[in-house]
């Protein structure tokens, strides 16, 4: 007998449809999985016939083969093994013929328990069929794209009860993802002095523009960073959905709900190999943090630290938005709209600039030159974090998050209305129409230009800051030259060996 | 073949191996160098009283190999100018040192006589303040008609030789270690060349010498013999520089020191000269005081006034001359954070203020 059912695996951060076919048959008992199924998909063997047995049905002393549809897709992981054993069970004639058609994924336990498995939120979404049975603590995430269609399933034994003898699907749990999991964004109150780097958040929030800070160690850098995060408007359904995708691809835990609502903040540490940045990896492409950071803030801490092949990678994603990791089993194209924010020392011993500043001026050159420029040229604001003196230390305390974050909303939803996420994706004949420069501005521009201060690619991105000062300040119509030179101000500049101690 | 001329026999001479400046002076001193040469090249032993040189055997092979013309035609190229002791535009002081130079070859300008002239010599390893100390004392020293002279090291010497162009005073002077064409450390090769085109750099090395370690104790007392008052802004503990203090002493020249942090290690060597009665640098005016210049209004440490737009004064007056970050210029000023990044942008496009990448300071 031949049951077959919907399922799905997991590419990058797509989910592909898998038809699984059972077949039951006379001759010698085996069993045996086709289809280019991995290491872990191929162990389900042993997990389906003992969580089978486990769950008092019988195991069909027959010829077993089972076939994963498409052949030529790779399937990964332990997603499988419950619609293959409900393929086991409906072709041996324990489950009844006649049922609506059925997509499942989830990790079988050796006593029939149903686990869950990374990707549900993609999987779900992939899976064919009039009833969709996830493992529970996955359904709640799943039921925001496949809807109603989803039962949440335990044990195997659940399924069994449900289908033969009309018992109702057990409830959705949630996730065991306590709330301290989920992203906390410490207030900007909470910072003293630093004036110029609020400034800079502020205005890095608003257009989504990139983030360096320089200074030495226990200024703040970090401090800042973190609440960078708290000054951006809340997910819009759509983003919520694709980081909630992604995160879920990624294996990270969702939040209560299912869903990510607020902006991510990933911070990765310096020893991050290239697939861990920006995805990839041997078998199915994992998203990497460029990609689990999408529509939130990517902080690289001692940014001076990263291998400099690692951070070139991160130039082209920068660029586009996203990122296309390349593997013999196909190309997968993972969202990479991340905010990033770098801090760095501004020489080895931290100290650049200082009196105790101990680095030789070959050891600060090399240390500088790890940025490569064109990684700064897609830095749109640099600012230097010193310690703040004892005066600001005590004295009042700075604009909250939540007034910070009301002005960055103001600015979003101007960006909105030109048609782009935020400032800083502004191109061509859109920034033209939005951002046209008063002739005043225009002749700054070509003067940084021809000074070779300014990039093609820096025009372009300091009319964006330019016009996100504009949109903080009045939100007038053209780019006057205070919002201009203020841009080129902010802009990310080589470190200059000697001058800067 | 060209026929030898002076300046390609002293030159062919100062480049065979084994001579450096005390055998060059004894060969000069033996007789006309173009008869030198030639009798070389024929095979004649080199003068007597030279002591042994293990190389003289390979010069008359290696002098019958230079075509004078070509070495003529190189040096025109690279604009070096060769000076012997005796001809008017060799510097005295260096004629009648007690170690005397007899050769000297220099790119630029002749080695300035006149004027009083001040060695700024100090640690290739300084701190940023001494590195903006040094930059200021050329800067301050250059503007009010001081020949600053250095080595062109990293550190304080570089330091002080931008410092003394960008004053746009007196031009500055360098003595090198290696040959005037060969550009070390590689780092200073845009400064090597602005003080080609601008001031002096001299050397007893010929060209295409390499900057060996035994030529620079020796270029050390060039720049000692040259100053009036050698000026030590930051020396370790047993640094080089505290050689060039020795050869300063030698010849009775003021030696003064800047004093530094007392944990600061790369200053443990000029307290330790401020410790053993040398007098202190505390600002320009200490120096032009010594070199019996009254001191000069507005030319202390810090600079002279600048013409800024009035618009951009309260910005400018809050940035220093060393490393300034933007939150200090925006308490300083008062200003708003946006107003002083806008008129900072402003004023490094006019060049008043020049950026290092994340501070500021003028230029």
């Amino acid at each position: 007998m031949l049951a077959t059912l919907a399922s799905a695996t997991l590419t990058g951060v797509e989910g592909r449809s898998v038809t699984v076919e059972v077949h039951v048959a006379d001759g010698l008992p085996g069993f045996s999985i086709v289809g280019l199924p991995d290491a872990s998909c191929r162990e389900a063997r042993d997990r389906v016939r003992a969580a089978i047995v486990s769950s008092g049905a019988s195991w069909p002393l027959r010829r077993i083969t089972v076939n994963l549809a498409p052949g030529g897709l790779p399937k990964a992981g332990a997603g499988l093994d419950l619609p293959i054993a409900l393929g086991v069970l409906q072709a041996s004639g324990q489950l009844p013929a006649e049922l609506p058609s059925i997509g499942a994924f989830g990790e079988l336990g050796l006593d029939g328990g149903i686990r869950p498995v990374p990707g549900a939120l993609p999987l779900a979404d992939a899976v064919a069929g009039e009833l969709v049975l996830v493992p529970v603590v996955d359904a709640q995430a799943a039921t925001h794209v496949a809807g109603d269609r989803v039962r949440p399933v335990r044990t195997l034994t659940d399924v069994v009860r449900a289908f033969v003898d009309g018992e109702p699907w057990p409830d959705p749990e949630p996730s065991s993802t306590d709330d301290a999991a989920v992203t906390f964004a410490p207030d900007l109150a909470d910072v003293r002095g630093q004036p110029a780097a609020r400034v800079a958040l502020e205005v890095a929030a608003a257009g989504g523009h990139h983030l360096l800070l320089v200074g030495p160690p226990g200024a703040g850098k970090t401090m800042l960073a973190r609440r960078l995060v708290g000054l951006l408007p809340r997910l819009s359904a759509a983003e919520a959905l694709e980081v909630s995708r992604v995160h879920s691809a990624a294996g990270l835990p969702l939040p209560a709900g299912g869903l990510v609502s607020t902006p991510p903040f990933r911070a990765p540490h310096h020893s991050a190999s290239m697939a861990a940045l920006v995805g990839g990896g041997s078998g199915r492409a994992r998203p990497g943090e460029v990609s689990t950071a999408t529509c939130g803030v990517l902080f690289l801490d001692e940014l001076g630290e990263f291998a400099p092949s690692v951070l070139d990678a991160l130039r082209q994603p920068l660029e586009e938005g996203v990122v296309r990791v390349a593997r013999a089993g196909g190309t997968s194209v993972q969202p990479a709209r991340v905010l990033v924010v770098a801090a760095m020392n501004p020489c080895p011993c931290g100290m650049g600039g200082e009196l105790a500043c101990r680095c030789p001026p070959a050891a600060r050159a090399r240390y500088a030159r790890r940025v490569s420029g064109p990684l700064l040229d897609r830095l749109d604001l640099m600012v230097r974090v010193d310690r703040p003196d004892p005066a600001a230390l005590l004295g009042p305390a700075g604009d909250s998050s939540a007034m910070v974050a009301e002005r960055v909303a103001k600015v979003r939803q101007l960006s909105s209305a030109r048609g782009v996420r935020c400032n800083a994706d502004l191109t061509g004949d859109a920034l033209d129409e939005h951002a046209p420069l008063e002739p005043q501005s225009a002749t700054i521009l070509e003067r940084a230009l021809v000074a070779g201060r300014l990039s093609g690619r820096g025009l372009r991105r300091v009319r964006c800051v330019a016009r996100t000062l504009r949109d903080l300040d009045d939100a007038g119509p053209t780019l006057r030259p205070t919002d201009v030179l203020a841009a080129i101000g902010f802009r990310a500049r080589p470190l200059v060996e000697g001058s800067h101690g | 073949m060209a026929d030898w001329t002076r300046t390609t026999a002293v030159t062919a001479l100062a480049q065979l191996p084994g001579i450096g400046p005390v055998r060059l002076d004894q060969l000069l001193q033996a007789g006309d160098p173009v008869d030198l040469v030639g009798a070389l090249c024929a095979g004649s032993p080199p003068p007597p009283g030279l002591g042994r040189i293990d190389e003289a055997g390979s010069w008359s092979a290696i002098l019958a190999s230079v075509d004078p013309g070509a070495l003529a035609a190189r040096l025109a190229d690279l604009e070096i100018t060769v000076t012997t002791a005796g001809e008017a535009a060799h510097p005295d002081r260096l004629a009648h040192d007690i170690d005397p130079s007899p050769v000297l070859f220099r790119r630029g300008r002749p080695v300035p006589t006149g004027s009083p002239a001040v060695a700024i010599v100090g640690t290739r390893r300084c701190s940023a303040i001494g590195r903006e100390v040094a930059r200021e004392l050329g800067h301050g020293l250059a503007a009010a008609g001081v020949v600053v002279v250095s080595g062109l090291a990293l550190g304080v010497d570089g330091a002080a030789h931008a410092g003394a162009l960008a004053a746009e005073g007196a031009p500055p002077v360098a003595f090198v270690g290696g040959g005037p064409d060969v550009v070390y450390p590689r780092r200073h090769s845009e400064l090597w060349h602005r003080l080609v085109a601008e001031g002096t750099v001299a050397s007893e090395a010929p060209p295409g010498a390499a900057p060996a370690r035994w030529r620079f104790p020796a270029r050390n007392r060039l720049i000692a013999a040259v100053a009036d008052v050698v000026v030590v802004v930051e020396s370790r503990s047993a640094g080089g520089s505290l050689l060039t203090v020795d050869e300063a002493i030698r010849r009775d020249r003021p030696v003064m020191a800047v004093p530094g942090s007392i944990r600061n290690p790369a200053a443990a060597g000029t307290n330790g000269l401020l410790a053993d009665g040398c007098a202190p640098v505390l600002g320009v005016d200490d120096v032009l005081v010594a070199l019996g210049l009254t001191s000069i209004v507005g030319v202390g440490l810090g600079g002279a006034e600048v013409d800024v737009p009035s618009h951009l004064r309260a910005v400018f007056d809050a940035v220093d001359d060393g490393p300034t970050s933007v939150d200090e210029v925006t308490v300083r000023s008062g200003r708003p954070v946006l107003d002083v990044v806008t008129s900072l942008a402003e004023l490094v496009a006019s060049g008043h203020v020049v950026d290092d990448g994340v501070r500021v300071r003028r230029a």
